[in-house]
């Protein structure tokens, strides 16, 4: 992993004794796209306001650019975020809210930089409409140019694409990838894995404000790629065969036992007849085939199921 | 800090609500003057006609009558300037910068003092207007005496503004703060203090409250009257300064 720039340890928070976030620990490194999934009500909010500052978590530790940090840590402002709705008064322009964040954060060149970002979330001709006029995906680009003008290091997204339509996905998709480019490290939240899955390069799955389970980008798509899974005596014999006899180059060895094969060209009743032909004892084979929600679905079934 | 200030200035300076707040009062205040003169009634000789009074003597009868509106006027803006904000949820934008949470409550203080300032500001144009027309004259009396009301006058108004600021960051519901700023400024609650005081004994809290303080006709070159009423505003303005600002700085934010 990248130098870690957001460590989280032991995190806990509750409100009123129910505890929304339990011990959740994960570290997120410089220049990553860190992708927070789970169901509504799962946490996710709650644990990106304590990472970004909003609310101070009951128990454990955040560290930020590997300082330790405390209530209000000047260290939380290079952080950028957007979380459930965008922060914006409805009867002021784009330009306006924007100028508002600009004056606090004493940016002097305040024009040439607000219609920077109006131009990166394409909202640069909308100037004289005023917020409570625009779509919900016109809104949730602008809290994006609101989360930036501080020119943050780190940026929180929360639900980034809710209420989209498919064109406004891809444009925030896009949007993200770009700021991404420069260097810039995102954590978002969604309770699309699919949608996730497009842009981040880290997971971790919040169920019941806990974190049960934590990938990266490779060890996702594997555990969710179409593959046969045999089960044989011994792997290290049946691999020859099938390279020579089945041309099968695209496989892993997963134990002594069980070998995953990817190549798509071979059928599973010619596989057992192949290796049973070549006195290999074939004890299952499975065919594999699931998608990243199928996966994300089986995940919170195992670890109880929805709270609702 | 000064950036914060700045960023609430600018939208106070652009919000057209506080001009329409501040007009309203104007014609409001020019109506009441004109009600006055129409339906004055010559009493004894002893009593003082209204209309024959300086602007520090209708300042003070105008502030000794309930509902004292430059308080609700003062509440509605506090109010609403605090709650646009918190309910759009706009500081989320600016409050993770180093100890925002404190200077975001002292700006909102300093704002409401500014809101104060202009309230007084056009209630005493509007007297001037309103008393030249209406009652012919537009006499201030002594200078030093009406500098000394406005100053007294000015510094509980604020405290006011304050403990509305306070009571809203609190509830964070913008009925419960018009409502409890509505019942402050017809000072419901220095009328119960009132009566449990004439039913237990030496105690003597009512003439300590802020609204009751406001309503209170005070002779301002009296020293004792002075350091009353500065004393009062400036322990409310500090008690719930502090208030909002320990409040603010733990709060959980949406």
């Amino acid at each position: 992993m990248a130098e870690a720039i957001i460590e989280v340890s032991q995190l806990t928070k509750q409100f009123k004794g129910i505890t929304a976030v339990r011990k959740v620990e994960f570290k997120i490194g410089k220049g990553e796209i860190f992708g927070l999934i789970g169901q509504n009500g799962a946490g996710k909010s709650t644990l990106l306001k304590v990472i970004a500052g909003l609310i101070s978590p009951t128990s454990g530790e955040i560290k930020l650019f590997d300082r330790p940090v405390k209530g209000n840590h000047p260290y939380f402002e290079r952080i950028g975020v957007l979380i459930e709705n965008p922060g914006l008064y409805p009867h002021y322009t784009a330009y306006e809210n924007l100028e508002l964040i600009a004056i606090s954060y004493g940016l002097t060149n305040r024009k040439d930089h607000i219609n920077k970002l109006l131009k990166l979330v394409g909202l640069e001709g909308s100037n004289k409409t005023k917020v409570k006029n625009y779509s919900m995906g016109m809104k949730q680009r602008l809290g994006i140019a609101a989360a930036l003008v501080g020119s943050p290091d780190v940026l929180i997204l929360d639900e980034p694409i809710n209420g989209l339509d498919p064109q406004g996905i891809s444009d925030i998709r896009n949007m993200i990838l770009e700021l991404n480019n420069t260097g810039m490290t995102i954590i978002i939240s969604s309770h699309i894995l699919e949608e996730l899955s497009k842009v981040a390069t880290q997971y971790a799955i919040v169920h019941q404000g806990e974190i049960i389970e934590h990938h990266s980008r490779e060890q996702l798509l594997l555990q969710c790629e179409d593959r046969i899974e045999i089960e044989v005596d011994k792997a290290s014999s049946a691999v020859p065969i099938l390279e020579q006899k089945l041309h099968i180059n695209h496989y892993k060895v997963i134990s002594e036992r069980m070998v995953y094969v990817y190549d798509a060209h071979v059928e599973n009743q010619h596989i057992i007849n192949t290796l049973v032909e070549s006195g290999i004892t074939v004890h299952s084979i499975i065919k594999h085939k699931q998608s990243l929600e199928q996966y994300f679905l089986a995940r919170i079934e195992s670890e109880g199921g929805s709270r609702d | 800090m000064i950036n914060i200030l700045k960023m609430d200035f600018h939208r106070f300076k652009s919000n057209k609500m506080i001009y329409i707040l501040l007009l309203i009062f104007f014609a409001f205040q020019i109506f009441g003057i004109f009600m006055l003169g129409k339906y004055e009634q010559p009493g004894e000789s002893t009593v003082m006609l209204i209309s024959s009074m300086n602007e520090s003597q209708f300042i003070q009868v105008m502030m000794s009558q309930i509902p004292l509106w430059p308080l609700i006027y003062i509440a509605v803006f506090v109010v609403y300037f605090y709650m646009s904000e918190h309910n759009s949820g706009f500081y989320k934008n600016y409050i993770s910068m180093k100890r925002a949470r404190m200077y975001t409550v002292i700006s909102k203080i300093l704002i409401a003092g500014l809101f104060t300032l202009l309230t007084f500001i056009v209630m005493i144009v509007a007297d001037m207007i309103g008393r030249s027309i209406f009652f012919n004259h537009a006499l201030i009396g002594d200078g030093g005496y009406f500098a000394k009301l406005l100053i007294g006058q000015f510094l509980l108004h604020w405290a006011f503004s304050i403990v509305i600021l306070c009571l809203s960051i609190i509830s964070k519901s913008l009925i419960t703060s018009i409502v409890v700023g509505f019942v402050l400024s017809l000072n419901v609650f220095g009328m119960i203090v009132t009566v449990l005081e004439s039913i237990i004994d030496d105690v003597h809290l009512s003439s300590f409250l802020i609204v009751n303080t406001i309503l209170s006709a005070r002779d301002f070159n009296n020293i004792n009257d002075l350091v009353h009423v500065a004393s009062v505003s400036v322990v409310f303005i500090v008690i719930f300064s502090f208030i909002a600002i320990r409040y603010k700085i733990k709060e959980d934010l949406k």
